[in-house]
């Protein structure tokens, strides 16, 4: 009981800490290419009843209001914020951003499917559209050898000139993907995302219908990272880790004027 | 021997429950929507024969804090602020239905909207659910507007459901054990149509640190001359002790 306070500020202190590595993240991924930022959400732990309001407090009366101690704060989960990121003409034909919802699908080396933002491809070298880690577009696509002057088009249909053709050829289509819950994504690292049951199953389909975004050629979409926001949140998460880290200081002081004086 | 030693020590127990009660509101600075907690002492007379010449103090948290805290600009559509001292109704974990100020709304993967801490809203009738949407709008009386899955961009926007917005002035509303309000006598609310919300904008905590860190001192003053008194209490039964001794 008498260390109460102490544990309630811890668990400020921890959440606090929490929070400043969510900022951090965000800051170190303020050039990774089509990052979503995170934000960290507060919860109140639950309270603590010493007395419940309605109790009876002697003969017929009853206490007015309850006694209830909080037992501090957690960090309930880190959304996703999905706000789109600015988009950046790079002119590479392989760079694709996409401006509204939906997602690139890769396919993992363990052949499961990934969902990205980042539209930063390459073409390995069996010809085919990989990600810059190597892992290829789903549906595949397959640029034959000696391919120029591909092209992208908004609804992810991609045409090049083939050598020794007059006319352009389809390569193939890139679908996109969309979610119901977004925020329900789990980050795996490498700019790469994976369903999980709270973002519900992907919703494939060409870019540009079912409120899928465009695709455009030649752009990378800039991460969503706004620094003056986080650098204020960051001074607000140093100043609240400060009282917290006070209240401990002063608790402690407490105890200790208690034990030097009492005995 | 006197028992002011025990005055001392109800006074000490209620300084450290002030003292976690301050330090729960400064854990929760950064949470959304969070109300402080105020404690107070109030004296417990034991009333007998002879002086009443003491009383016993019992410190407790007497209620809420409902001043605004700040409210942010996020620009996140599923962001509301609640204006004046409107509150939002939702479903605590017991089924019933609370009212809170946290705003952070979020759609789970079954349409499901919930608060930050994952409550389902009330609407109209019961949690709002909301189908697949392209676009999700929150109006200044609460009122949700959607663009459903793949309509057209330039279609007007359906309307969907009403946050359940209520106002709680002439109600006595106390926080509960969950954190969420509810009206002290029991039942609920009903919504109040003058209720406003904006959306884009998010209220913090309306914990005032700076105020908190002077409760602390208070608090932590306040114990140190208890701790005096039962010192003082103790040397004052050696003296007497001392008194009777026959040496």
């Amino acid at each position: 009981m008498t260390t109460a306070a102490l544990q309630v500020a811890r668990t400020g202190l921890d959440a606090q800490n929490e929070r400043m590595r969510v900022i951090a993240n965000n800051l170190a991924n303020v050039n990774t290419t089509g990052f979503k930022k995170d934000r960290a959400q507060f919860e109140t732990l639950a309270y603590q009843n010493i007395v419940s309001a309605g109790a009876a407090s002697a003969g017929d009366q009853k206490f007015a209001t309850g006694h209830a101690l909080g037992t501090g704060v957690q960090i309930g989960a880190t959304a996703k914020i999905d706000s789109q990121g600015s988009l950046n003409t790079t002119g590479n034909s392989l760079d694709m951003a996409i401006s509204g919802a939906g997602f690139f699908q890769v396919t993992q080396p363990d052949g499961r499917t990934a969902y990205t933002r980042d539209g930063n491809f390459n073409l390995s070298a069996e010809g085919q559209i990989v990600t810059s880690d190597g892992m290829p577009l789903s549906p595949a696509i397959q640029v034959p050898q000696g391919a120029t002057s591909i092209t992208i088009g908004a609804d992810g249909t991609v045409t090049a000139q083939l050598a020794g053709q007059t006319e352009v050829s389809e390569l193939g289509k890139i679908e996109t993907a969309t979610f119901v819950n977004v925020a329900g994504l789990q980050s795996l690292g490498n700019n790469l995302m994976q369903e999980t049951p709270a973002s519900g199953a992907p919703q494939v389909g060409a870019a540009g219908t079912e409120g899928r975004g465009t695709i455009q050629q030649g752009s990378l979409e800039a991460s969503n990272v706004n620094i003056v926001e986080e650098l204020v949140d960051m001074i607000e998460t140093q100043r609240a880790y400060e009282v917290n880290s006070k209240m401990i200081s002063s608790t402690n002081d407490m105890l200790q004027y208690a034990n030097q004086n009492l005995g | 021997m006197d028992r002011l030693i025990y005055s001392s020590l109800a006074a000490m127990r209620g300084l450290m429950a002030k003292q976690a009660t301050t330090a729960s509101n400064l854990a929760n600075v950064s949470t959304t929507g969070f109300r402080g907690d105020m404690a107070s002492a109030t004296a417990t007379w034991l009333r007998g024969p002879g002086m009443d010449g003491r009383a016993a103090p019992s410190e407790g948290v007497i209620d809420a804090d409902m001043r605004v805290g700040a409210v942010a600009a996020t620009g996140r559509a599923l962001d509301v602020a609640m204006e004046g001292d409107a509150m939002l109704g939702v479903q605590a974990e017991n089924g019933e239905e609370g009212y809170t100020r946290r705003g952070d709304l979020m759609v789970s993967e079954t349409g499901l909207l919930t608060t930050g801490d994952g409550l389902p809203v009330l609407g109209g009738s019961g949690p709002i659910t909301l189908p697949p949407a392209d676009k999700i709008e929150i109006d200044a009386g609460g009122v949700i507007w959607i663009q459903p899955k793949g309509g057209n961009a330039n279609d007007p926007l359906q309307q969907v459901d009403q946050l359940k917005l209520v106002n709680a002035s002439g109600t006595r509303i106390a926080k509960s054990m969950d954190g969420l309000f509810r009206p002290v006598a029991g039942g609920t609310l009903p919504s109040d149509p003058d209720a406003r919300v904006n959306a884009g904008a998010l209220e913090g905590s309306n914990v005032n640190a700076s105020a908190a860190l002077v409760d602390m001192i208070g608090a932590s003053r306040d114990w140190e001359m208890q701790v005096k008194m039962l010192t003082t209490a103790q040397d004052l039964d050696k003296s007497s002790a001392d008194l009777m001794r026959l040496d």
